[in-house]
């Protein structure tokens, strides 16, 4: 369990590094995949509270990091009306909501349904978008939302759900390694004698 | 709720509510240690994309001859930004001494670089380049290409050899900005959201009845003490006039989609 939870950590830190290689899709409305995310969202379903909370911790500390842009800059008496900031740390938060909904249907997904997991990594992604492009209007006032931005947000939503079939056997794997069983429940049920 | 479930909760929310806490400078210092730790992975996904890049322009041209060009654009590009600004300068001069007798004396002084990663994230609009405090660069600077305003540096790199920069097209860089052959003045800035298609500026705060018309080329005023006077920001697109101000779309000079190399302005004006 212990071995199994670390290697998550370390999965969601080279879920960071390989997201550098992906860039933006410009031909789908420049949707992208968000892989930390993704990753963030197959663990947290995998794995128990306190471990998925340190997951969100990390991810939205660093995933705030990776994006934040800086100060404003120039006279202030020119540029009166200066476009705010997304506070430093708010994807903490939204990762954390992300993951309690994941293990909201974690005793599914330990019954070896995984695929209602993967379905809900798209909503989630979506979900997580969605609230953060409502933070920047909340916090730059003026509510815009464009037929661009929801297609921008329903495709990375959905490249982002393609792979996570990928990911939750990347997960089974590792726990297979580890000792561990992130479906008790299915086990038992295929161990059980007809 | 378990006990260890609880003391992780609270560790969670006294963790977001110390991020969401950090001063700016904190926040720059985490920023540079993470990109300082992930710089090795960020030269080769950068050197993944030049290539795939230029991949795809290969099917028309040689590699040889695709550098050649670049160099030569790049080249051609510098030569037109300092002969615009000999023009200007020649132009101002003439004006001053006649005028005023009055000499000035001006420094421009630009570094070239290449686009080696673009939007980068999700929501901001931003590019990187292939050069940075090395280079004599540091935040806050003014990036142009030969067709106009590109955007500022955003952020440099510890390692010196990279830096972000927030494109035109963001809403967050705003530029003063002036229409030529009227007094009208205004903020020029990017609009949220505008990622597909072409990207259109807003030029707000111009007076309700504003005398500007489509076709008109807007210019920075070099108020605000980031970007340099009379530099090209793009064309009046339309025009909206409302009860207390008036506000214009304006088209880029600058093509976002194919920007490869840019020059960022080392000296500000006089």
């Amino acid at each position: 369990m212990i071995r199994y939870s670390f290697i998550t950590i370390l999965l969601l830190l080279a879920a960071f590094v390989v997201q550098q290689f992906l860039p933006a899709f410009t031909g789908l409305h420049h949707s992208r995949i968000l892989l930390v995310q993704l990753v963030f969202l197959c663990c947290a379903v995998t794995v128990g509270q306190p471990t998925m909370l340190l997951l969100a911790f990390m991810g939205g500390f660093l995933w705030d990091a990776q994006c934040a842009l800086g100060p404003h800059g120039g006279d202030p008496e020119v540029y009166t009306q200066q476009v705010e900031n997304l506070r430093f740390g708010y994807s903490i938060l939204l990762f954390g909501g992300m993951g309690v909904l994941m293990q909201g249907i974690q005793p599914l997904f330990k019954q070896g349904k995984w695929h209602f997991s993967a379905l809900l990594t798209g909503i989630a992604v979506l979900l997580y978008l969605a609230a953060e492009y409502t933070i920047i209007n909340f916090i730059r006032g003026e509510f815009v939302l464009n037929p661009a931005t929801m297609r921008q947000m329903a495709w990375t939503a959905f490249l982002t759900m393609l792979f996570s079939p990928l990911v939750f056997w990347m997960l089974f794997r590792v726990a297979n390694l580890c000792d561990h069983s992130i479906n008790p429940e299915a086990g038992r049920k295929r161990r059980r004698p007809r | 709720m378990k006990p260890l479930n609880l003391i992780a909760l609270l560790l969670f929310l006294g963790g977001a509510v110390w991020a969401l806490t950090r001063s700016e400078r904190t926040v720059r210092e985490i920023q540079n240690a993470y990109y300082q730790a992930i710089t090795p992975f960020l030269k080769s996904g950068s050197q993944l994309e030049t290539r795939a890049r230029l991949f795809t322009k290969e099917t028309r041209h040689s590699k040889e001859l695709e550098a050649e060009l670049e160099a030569t654009r790049e080249q051609l590009g510098r030569l037109k930004l300092i002969e615009a600004r000999f023009r200007e300068l020649e132009y101002e001069n003439v004006q001053l001494r006649h005028a005023l007798d009055f000499k000035q004396t001006t420094r421009f002084d630009v570094v070239a670089a290449r686009v080696i990663r673009r939007n980068p994230t999700t929501w901001w609009q931003t590019v990187e380049i292939d050069a940075g405090s090395k280079h004599g660069i540091g935040t806050q600077l003014a990036v142009l290409s030969n067709e106009g305003l590109v955007g500022k540096i955003d952020r440099v790199d510890n390692s010196g050899d990279r830096a972000s920069v927030l494109l035109l097209t963001d809403e967050k860089c705003q530029v003063s900005a002036r229409v030529e052959g009227s007094p009208e003045v205004g903020i020029l800035s990017g609009q949220r959201g505008g990622f597909d298609g072409d990207p259109m500026l807003r030029l707000r705060f111009l007076s309700p009845n504003a005398a500007v018309r489509n076709g008109q080329r807007v210019f920075s005023t070099g108020r605000g003490g980031i970007f340099q006077p009379n530099i090209l920001l793009g064309t009046i697109h339309s025009v909206e006039k409302g009860a207390l101000d008036s506000e214009a779309l304006v088209r880029p000079s600058v093509n976002f989609a194919d920007l490869g190399a840019v020059f960022v302005v080392l000296s500000a004006d006089s």
